[in-house]
């Protein structure tokens, strides 16, 4: 298969640099980048990224010199310190009109590209205008993998929309999202991100016109053919998709049954406490162990309180993400699926005929670049979201370990005080101070 | 105060060291299983000497231990006995097994057991009984001995004690008031050991529930490259936080059967109240008695009706009695007058020596109760304390296994 021949930046599926043999690797050897060099588009993590771990990705054969030198020049640097495009969401703002109310939050851009006219701007944009960005980019861009959203309803009742706690956690999801937006060597140059953040009030409707002519081409294609011979690679994505969200529910419900159990604990807890202290009011010598026990057990509640909201609030959000981020990447999967299905019904339609017409007909050769460059573009952006995926979890899961250990390192503090007052008061009555109560 | 006098525990050392189980045919001749305690003497002074001497033991169960204590109760009312360890298991959580044949339980019921004869032989008045000695070194005939002691007969009834909670009209303030607290710590202790157990099955459920993440990371772990051999780790991680939960809740066992001890305590010294009000109350129906008797004597003396009384009325309706049954009767008074003298003399000098044994025998069951209970909760704290440890270990090793991810 030839690689596809840029059309135009912003449709073409450039295979990003890790997609080639191994740096070190003995073909590429003239014109491999440094050994040193980090995985590209490397978006938010403050993490260092490191490269897959010895796992060749078994694809197609590498693009010929001249076009990856092109790429070389065109691509962001890999170390990222001529990235040209910065974005930053922040500042979130609460607005009260007559028929709603809603957060804005701030989006900040910084560029040195010849897409934008001006080097900066900050806009002011709601979750709404998030949402329609990300539809239009799938719409837009259907080979690609678009990275997620928080989620867009919130139960009333359950979290607090309103709350600080609740506006951070979007607000760093939204920042998440936008910046993997603009990392990406495809999407970054999408018009419908340039409007979004250059804008000062956004169209809404300006839709159909910007469709590029890939995405109109794949946006049409039916799915009445069926699909012969899928590759292995796509089949192996797939099924790692499925098992994966499976996973996902799984840990979803015990998160969920954790917290659940928590409430009861923290329930029981509550009526704990107060007994001690209506015992102490009986009591004389023993009123200030009493009294110490119920306010390290109304200690513990409010700390036990804390990691249920954080675990609410924090976890289980974003791993719901993940499952509506993954349903998404499978219908682009299915995409695919049908667009080489067509290629391969109209191929096989053109082998019938090709007594008449010796040659190849162009829809068939159109068909094949579609596939093609559908495919290419799936794999780099496959990779790209392993490295994403293993980042967001390893987050998410060191967040759960921590809200933990601050939620028992706050009751231990509580209880590291009680032990003294009782030393203090051990002291008193080694000093002959008793007795001198009733009871 | 309290007597630093040669209680038996100074002469002897004392343990309940081993459960067993026997059958035997019960009374009804039917075949039961029963658990028997084997209880080890040694007189210290062998041992200080250096001489390493094997115990003296024999096997009591349960039942020989209620009836040593009741006989203890009857004998010495004024003193706050120890109670014995639960019958059977009460404010049991999910996990924890009611049953009374279960291994934790006899466990704990043998240190309960060793608690009460400790409490007992280190007491300045009960440690000097012979009924204890016999029974802590003899297995023979000790049924029959304490029986013969005839304490059984001794008891007084429920109903004789509870009438004279009601009427009693001058008990000392001092035990109404003890009395009132030992309603309040039984309440008290018992409600909290009711939420205690609750919130252990609570906290159970949550570490338990965490055990399903380190399944679950077992299998995702299979699907990942990079990602696998930390999800593995910590998976492991997540199962010995569940698993540690087992131990934890054990620990808390033994200040619930603290806090039993002195639930059971409550009753005990409420015991002891009642007993004063009855013997007060005995004291002041003999000395209502002997006035109304000298009252009485007065009427027939004179023959002047002082107040309405019955033979007042069936004298004027019916005539007097004859000199000579007056004569009769008035001796027959004289009599009892002397008799009523000397039961009220009795009865104060009994009622003044249990005030003052009994309020003795308090303040010093306040002492302990106050030095038990301090420990009891510090001992709470530093569980919760070292619970709160392990869990900062457990979660500071997973984060350490996710950040290698």
């Amino acid at each position: 298969m030839s690689a596809c021949t840029p059309k135009s930046l912003a449709s073409s599926g450039q295979k990003p640099i890790q997609e080639m043999c191994h740096p070190l690797g003995a073909e590429e050897a003239v014109l491999t980048p440094s050994p040193d060099v980090r995985n590209i588009t490397s978006s938010i993590g403050e993490k260092d990224q490191i490269l897959p771990n010895g796992t060749p990705v078994e694809t197609s054969s590498p693009s010929s010199s001249s076009s990856l030198l092109n790429r070389l020049q065109l691509d962001d640097d890999l170390d990222g310190e001529t990235r040209d495009l910065f974005v930053t969401v922040d500042d979130p703002k609460k607005h009260v009109s007559t028929m709603e109310t809603y957060i804005t939050y701030r989006v900040v851009t910084k560029t040195t590209r010849v897409e934008f006219d001006l080097p900066e701007y900050t806009v002011r944009r709601r979750y709404q205008d998030f949402d329609w960005l990300r539809t239009k980019l799938e719409d837009s861009q259907p080979t690609h993998l678009i990275p997620p959203l928080p989620e867009k309803f919130v139960m009333k009742g359950v979290v607090d929309r309103f709350s600080e706690e609740f506006v951070e956690t979007r607000r760093k999801a939204l920042d998440k999202f936008l910046k993997r937006v603009a990392d990406h060597p495809v999407l970054s140059f999408n018009e419908h991100l340039n409007s979004f953040l250059s804008a000062k009030d956004l169209n809404k409707r300006q839709g159909l016109a910007l469709l590029s002519k890939m995405g109109e081409s794949v946006k049409y294609v039916t799915g009445g053919y069926k699909l012969r011979g899928r590759p292995v690679e796509f089949s192996a994505m797939g099924d790692y998709l499925d098992m994966f969200t499976q996973k996902l529910g799984t840990i979803d419900r015990i998160a969920q049954r954790i917290i659940k159990e928590q409430s009861e604990y923290l329930a029981e807890l509550k009526e704990y406490g107060p007994v001690y202290t209506t015992w102490a009011a009986s009591e004389a010598e023993l009123q200030g162990p009493l009294e110490g026990v119920a306010s390290c057990m109304a200690n513990c509640s409010i700390a036990l309180d804390e990691l249920t909201q954080d675990m609410s609030g924090d976890f289980l959000p974003v791993l719901r993400e993940y499952v509506l981020y993954i349903e998404s990447m499978k219908a682009v999967l299915k995409k695919r699926d049908n667009v080489q299905a067509e290629y391969e019904a109209k191929l096989e339609a053109a082998a019938l005929r090709k007594e008449e017409r010796p040659t190849v007909p162009t829809d068939v050769e159109k068909c094949q670049d579609r596939v093609e460059c559908f495919n290419a573009d799936l794999k780099s952006d496959w990779d790209q979201w392993q490295n994403n995926k293993t980042q967001d979890f390893r987050q998410l899961l060191t967040g759960m370990a921590d809200h933990n250990i601050q939620y028992y390192e706050k009751v231990t503090a509580g209880d590291y005080w009680l032990m003294l007052s009782y030393v203090h008061l051990i002291q008193v009555v080694v000093q002959g101070a008793k007795g001198s109560v009733s009871y | 105060m309290v007597e630093e006098g040669s209680t038996l525990l100074r002469r002897m050392e004392i343990s309940v060291a081993e459960a067993e189980k026997r059958t035997g045919k019960n009374t009804v001749n039917m075949q039961e299983i029963f658990t028997v305690y084997l209880i080890e003497t040694r007189p210290i002074d062998a041992i200080t000497e250096g001489h390493n001497p094997a115990p003296d033991s024999l096997w009591r169960r349960y039942s020989e231990f209620e009836i040593l204590r009741n006989y203890l109760l009857v004998t010495y009312p004024f003193i706050v006995v120890p109670p014995l360890p639960e019958k059977r298991a009460e404010f049991v959580w999910h996990k924890l097994s009611a049953d009374n044949m279960d291994p934790d339980f006899v466990e704990r019921r043998r240190v309960g057991l060793e608690n009460f004869l400790l409490r007992v032989a280190s007491h300045s008045v009960l440690s000097n009984d012979k009924i204890l000695y016999h029974f802590l070194t003899e297995e023979h005939r000790w049924k029959e001995v304490v029986c013969e002691t005839g304490f059984q007969a001794k008891a007084d009834s429920r109903i004789k004690a509870l009438s004279a909670t009601f009427r009693v009209k001058n008990p000392d303030k001092r035990f109404t008031e003890m009395k009132h607290y030992s309603d309040e710590l039984q309440s008290l202790t018992s409600q909290l050991l009711r939420v205690r157990a609750r919130v252990a099955d609570r906290l159970y459920g949550v570490y338990k529930v965490h055990g399903n993440y380190g399944r679950v990371f077992s299998e995702w772990s299979a699907l990942e490259k990079e990602m696998g051999d930390g999800l593995q780790s910590a998976g492991h991680h997540m199962d010995a936080y569940a698993a540690s939960v087992d131990d934890m809740l054990e620990e808390e066992e033994h200040y619930a059967d603290q806090l039993k001890e002195y639930l059971f305590y409550a009753e005990a010294l409420r015991a002891v109240c009642r007993k004063h009000e009855l013997t007060q109350y005995e004291l002041e129906t003999a000395s209502s008695d002997l006035i109304s008797k000298k009252q009485q004597r007065e009427e027939l003396a004179t023959g002047m009706v002082r107040t309405f009384s019955f033979k007042g009325m069936t004298n004027k309706l019916f005539g007097q009695e004859t000199p000579e049954q007056r004569e009769a009767k008035l001796s027959l008074l004289e009599e009892q007058i002397v008799q009523g003298e000397e039961t009220v003399t009795e009865k104060t000098v009994e009622c003044e020596e249990y005030v003052k044994g009994a309020w003795v025998d308090m303040q010093r069951f306040k002492e302990q109760k106050d030095r038990d209970l301090r420990e009891a909760l510090i001992g709470y704290a530093v569980m919760q304390i070292s619970m709160c440890k392990k869990g900062i270990q457990v979660w500071t090793n997973a984060k350490e296994c996710f950040h290698k991810m």
